[in-house]
């Protein structure tokens, strides 16, 4: 019972890195890889994520606004994409310390 | 002299015969007449009928048939049928009310935050109904930037908000007067929204209402970004 309860812990624990909300998935995790139109993340259970940017994808650095020539690798980064087929769509790419006015947090 | 009398006569009897129709045969011609135009009218009456019926069995039988379910969205022919219907349900009187709010920025500031607060959840900031609840409403949450939205009258977008609308996903969000302000200020935010920039969108989020599951979730984020190890037990999907 125990084992089967630690068991359950540690799958919640571990699928931390992506989920959803609503139909969108968050990307929590570090860049591995940027071309101009994919970001490769890694996430916190060392799974691979590629997402890809769209024109309308909008990337805030520490709350303000910004773009993809500044984010970098190594960089931690909350991505939130939409599912479309077998692509993840991104629609807003944060990185950078979180803004304290909270403006960069809101979803 | 006999005999030309005796033709006068006939010729002037053939006249009156004419004149008034009132031999036999012409007037078995006025019933043929009158009985093949009240054919043609039973006709068109049937023709009529058959497509008064069609066109409400129809849309019936394929909401019938359709179930309970929400998952498929409403056919054209049910689209329009509940448009006209939800046309002619909103009495004259209030299809012409007229706002009597102003369109100031104060105003419009107040009505977006109303906004997002209280419809985006189904219709989404930028009022194209493009939410996991407005994609699966049954009908769909409209797009209220396109012209099926935006061409209905002040006063009849005032009766929807307050009254909401039978059968679908809309809750009456007044007591059904003609005088709520907020409402009046809603419809001037309603007819800016195929105009609104990515900063309102932006504004806008502020004022979402959020789940627990939301808040838990940014903080996880927040700890994240700032490099410290986050926290367990985020949220789940949701």
């Amino acid at each position: 019972m125990k084992r089967a309860l630690a068991v359950t812990l540690a799958i919640c624990f571990l699928a931390v890195p992506v989920f959803a909300h609503g139909t969108d998935k968050h990307v929590i995790g570090v860049v591995k890889t940027i071309s101009d139109t994919k970001i490769t993340v890694e996430t916190q259970t060392k799974e691979t994520q590629v997402v890809t940017i769209s024109p309308d994808t909008s990337f805030v650095k520490s709350g303000a606004p910004s773009s993809l020539k500044e984010l970098k690798v190594g960089d931690r980064v909350v991505i939130h994409a939409k599912p479309v087929g077998s692509d993840l769509i991104a629609h807003e790419v944060r990185f950078g310390k979180w803004d304290s006015s909270g403006q960069a947090g809101r979803n | 002299m006999f005999k030309t009398k005796a033709r006068r006569n006939s010729n002037r009897n053939k006249e009156t015969t004419f004149r008034h129709g009132s031999s036999a045969g012409s007037r078995r011609k006025t019933y043929q007449a009158r009985g093949k135009a009240g054919m043609r009218n039973s006709k068109v009456w049937l023709y009529v009928l058959v497509g008064v019926l069609a066109a409400v069995a129809v849309p019936a039988v394929s909401f019938v048939a359709a179930g309970v379910s929400a998952r498929n969205k409403p056919g054209p022919i049910e689209t329009r049928f509940a448009r006209a219907a939800r046309h002619l349900m909103i009495p004259r009187s209030a299809r012409r009310m007229k706002n009597p709010e102003t369109a100031t920025p104060e105003v419009l500031a107040s009505a977006r935050q109303h906004f997002a607060d209280h419809c985006a959840s189904c219709h989404a900031n930028d009022g194209s109904g493009g939410t996991e609840m407005g994609h699966h409403l049954y009908p769909r949450a409209p797009d209220m930037r396109e012209a099926e939205t935006q061409d209905l009258s002040d006063g009849e977008l005032y009766y929807i908000i307050e009254n909401g609308i039978k059968l679908t996903g809309m809750p009456a969000w007044g007591h059904g007067g003609d005088t709520d302000q907020d409402t009046w200020k809603l419809v001037l935010f309603i007819r800016l929204l195929p105009h609104q920039t990515k900063k309102d969108l932006d504004d806008m989020e502020q004022f979402n209402p959020r789940s627990p599951a939301d808040i838990k979730e940014e903080e996880y984020e927040k700890q994240f970004l700032n490099g410290q190890p986050a926290a367990p037990g985020k949220p789940g999907p949701h």
